[in-house]
């Protein structure tokens, strides 16, 4: 168990996945300046990464590791270049359910979400969390904590940076610095800040 | 965005396909595909795993020409690499296991238990039922195993090889192949001086018990517990320790400990003098 | 001729799909730590970038508006499975390093960008070019911080030592904070300015302004 509290730490702070892996950097630099769509598609990411990681890891394991098909009489069959079709897939088909589902039983909450539901479908970071899963050979249990505890690192970081760039308006930098530059920067020294989370063990 | 597929019967007055089409062209679309990926995986294949084979030789045979003492003879060729399986838990030969997946050291999920964190002082939390083991010969004796090894540093799981004689029990060096530990303080883990600090280090004494580990302050040189101690790297106390528990683990009962019993019994024995004897 | 050359070097400087467009920086930071692993991945996007636009482009008028998406990210993904596949077959030891980020090239804003936003209404030598442009800009910025990254922090350019560190027996003393990943944050950020200073049309317009004196009372 302490081992589960431990991943979840480790995959929300000291490897996060935005800050010290710049995954997912992309759409929020484009799309948000304020803490309120952050959290919009921080919350969505969580619950996307919740449902595909350990969903992948099902697939990845009954199918696509060499030795998956021994029941079926070809244990050499080794069919891992099918990861990266597979994992993007399932993560498509799982936000095209999930906004379905959303829309028809909570469809305030679709409205809030409105277009960032399926801008998560080309999140790097959830195609990233897959395929460390991938890597790293996770079981069941642990894709669940690692889904739930990347996706909240990333949601948290990025909350963290639309309130800083809220705070930015204020500021005056050089011209050729305003909005894109500045953000980078400030983002390099938050970023410092979450390196202080390595060595953290709870055990 | 992307909308579910239209499940509309025939086209709409926009020219929007019907079901038929759009099914025909998802088909066509993913035939093409398969079949780029099908060809290039198979024509590629062979190169891939010739790869992996020539890469894990090259780094074992890159870590026993980094032994001390070991250059000449290495280089000479009078030396034979062979790769083995071994069941830990009796340290006898596992030949019915493939190695492919295990020989660049690493612990199969599938093929290991988990460890109660009082056994776990490296971190690995899973304890491998099978390892994969070089071993290197001269003239048929066993002059060197080489093993796998891995544990919690300060800021990463670290992974390398223990080069252990034959007799079981003499180190005669250690090499890290993965690794982020800091830059000048944790990854001076891979600067040959200081694995040149293992050379001729003593696993365990004449009772048994595993004494090898790293210490900040070693005894001096004559003292009987020099043989077991090494010197840590300065400021990096966490990785230090993190490769002392690393050793003391896999020379212990739960890693190579049987395995490496066994090769003490034979060698004391003289069964090593056989050619092909120990394993 | 001319407007081939135009398309092509447009995404370089003056339309950089990172600097500019804001695109694709993710896996950008984290293989700059060395010149070699930037500059594969950055040849491995503008290989990815210019097929599939080809692709597309080639059977625009043929795909349907519902399934654009899935039809644009199933070709990508099989483009940078066979990318990947290559580079495990000839370029094993770079592929280990760059590990799961070719792989995230799928995901690659500028690939799916492109490929949306040119390919489907353009011709296909056209969005041919224009994958290639946006793709050697990437590698552009990668290959710089890349080069960067690793002679401040490792003394070397391409493994070839050039301010010969300390460890080797030189002057150098390594400056560690360029390995690690706040830098190359601050140097897309440094890079940023140096290339708005440059082309000012750049700059963004200030997006609120802060009043001078108290708003009166409405």
């Amino acid at each position: 168990m302490a081992d589960l509290a431990e991943l979840f730490v480790r995959s929300a702070f000291v490897e996060n996945l935005a800050l010290s892996l710049f995954l997912g950097m992309c759409f929020f630099l484009a799309i948000s300046r304020e803490i309120g769509t952050a959290l919009g598609f921080g919350a969505a990411v969580v619950a996307v990464q919740v449902i595909t990681v350990p969903l992948n890891q099902i697939l990845v394991d009954a199918f696509l590791r060499k030795g998956s098909w021994a029941w079926a009489g070809m244990p050499q069959l080794d069919l891992s270049f099918l990861t990266l079709i597979t994992t993007i897939g399932v993560i498509a088909a799982s936000v095209q359910v999930l906004e379905m589902f959303v829309d028809r039983f909570f469809p305030a909450l679709g409205r809030t979400l409105g277009i960032y539901l399926p801008l998560v479908t080309v999140n790097c970071a959830i195609l990233a969390g897959s395929l460390f899963m991938v890597e790293r050979k996770y079981t069941f249990g642990e894709s669940l904590v690692y889904g739930a505890g990347s996706g909240f690192g990333w949601a948290f970081a990025i909350c963290l940076l639309a309130g800083v760039r809220e705070r930015l308006q204020y500021a005056e930098p050089p011209e050729g610095l305003r909005g894109l530059g500045l953000t980078f920067i400030v983002a390099g020294l938050v970023s410092l800040g979450f390196m202080g989370f390595a060595g953290i063990e709870l055990r | 965005m992307a909308e579910a597929p239209s499940t509309a019967g025939s086209s709409a007055a926009g020219g929007e396909p019907g079901v038929l089409r759009t099914l025909a062209l998802a088909f066509a679309v993913c035939g093409v595909c398969a079949a780029l990926l099908t060809a290039s995986v198979v024509v590629l294949r062979p190169y891939q795993v010739a790869n992996q084979k020539q890469e894990q030789e090259r780094r074992i045979r890159a870590l026993v020409e980094r032994l001390p003492g070991m250059e000449e003879l290495a280089a000479s060729g009078a030396l034979a690499l062979e790769l083995g399986v071994i069941e830990l838990a009796s340290g006898e030969p596992a030949p019915e296991v493939d190695p492919e997946p295990l020989q660049g050291g690493e612990i199969d999920p599938r093929d290991s238990d988990p460890l109660p964190p009082e056994r776990d002082a490296a971190g690995i939390e899973r304890r491998p039922r099978h390892a994969a083991v070089y071993r290197l010969r001269q003239d048929g004796r066993l002059h060197t195993v080489i093993l796998p090894v891995s544990g919690r540093g300060y800021l990463s799981m670290m992974r390398g090889w223990l080069a252990v004689a034959g007799d079981g029990n003499t180190v005669r060096g250690i090499t890290f192949t993965r690794h982020e530990e800091t830059p000048g303080l944790g990854a001076e883990i891979e600067n040959p001086d200081w694995q040149a600090l293992w050379a001729d280090k003593q696993i365990r004494d004449e009772a048994g018990t595993v004494r090898i580990r790293v210490v900040q302050e070693p005894a001096p040189e004559d003292a009987p517990e020099a043989a077991y101690e090494v010197a840590g790297i300065s400021g990096a106390t966490k990785t230090s320790e993190g490769v002392s528990a690393l050793v003391r683990f896999w020379t212990g009962p739960d890693g190579f400990g049987p395995y490496l019993e066994r090769l003490r019994r034979e060698a004391a024995a003289g069964e090593a003098a056989r050619p092909g004897g120990s394993e | 001729m001319k407007g081939d050359l135009r398309t092509l070097s447009r995404p370089l400087v003056d339309d950089n799909p990172i600097t500019l467009q804001i695109l694709g920086i993710c896996s950008a930071l984290a293989v700059t730590r060395r010149m070699d692993t930037a500059l594969m991945m950055g040849l491995s996007v503008v290989a990815v970038t210019a097929c599939s636009n080809l692709a597309i482009s080639a059977i625009r008028r043929q795909i349907p508006r519902s399934i654009r998406l899935i039809v644009q990210i199933t070709i990508i993904a099989t483009l940078v499975t066979v990318v990947d596949q290559l580079l495990k077959a000839f370029a094993w030891e770079i592929s280990k390093q760059l590990s799961i980020f070719v792989g995230l090239i799928i995901t690659n804003c500028i690939v799916l960008g492109r490929g949306d936003g040119f390919a489907m209404g353009h011709g296909v030598r056209a969005s041919f070019l224009d994958g290639l442009g946006n793709g050697l800009g990437y590698a552009l910025v990668l290959g710089l911080v890349a080069a960067v990254r690793e002679l401040l922090g490792s003394g070397s350019l391409l493994g070839v030592p050039v301010l010969t560190p300390v460890d080797a027996g030189g002057w150098y003393e390594p400056a560690a904070l360029f390995l690690l990943p706040p830098s190359a944050f601050f140097l897309i950020g440094g890079l940023v300015w140096a290339v708005r200073s440059w082309k000012r049309e750049q700059v963004e317009a200030p997006e609120t302004r802060v009043a001078a004196e108290p708003a009166e009372a409405r």
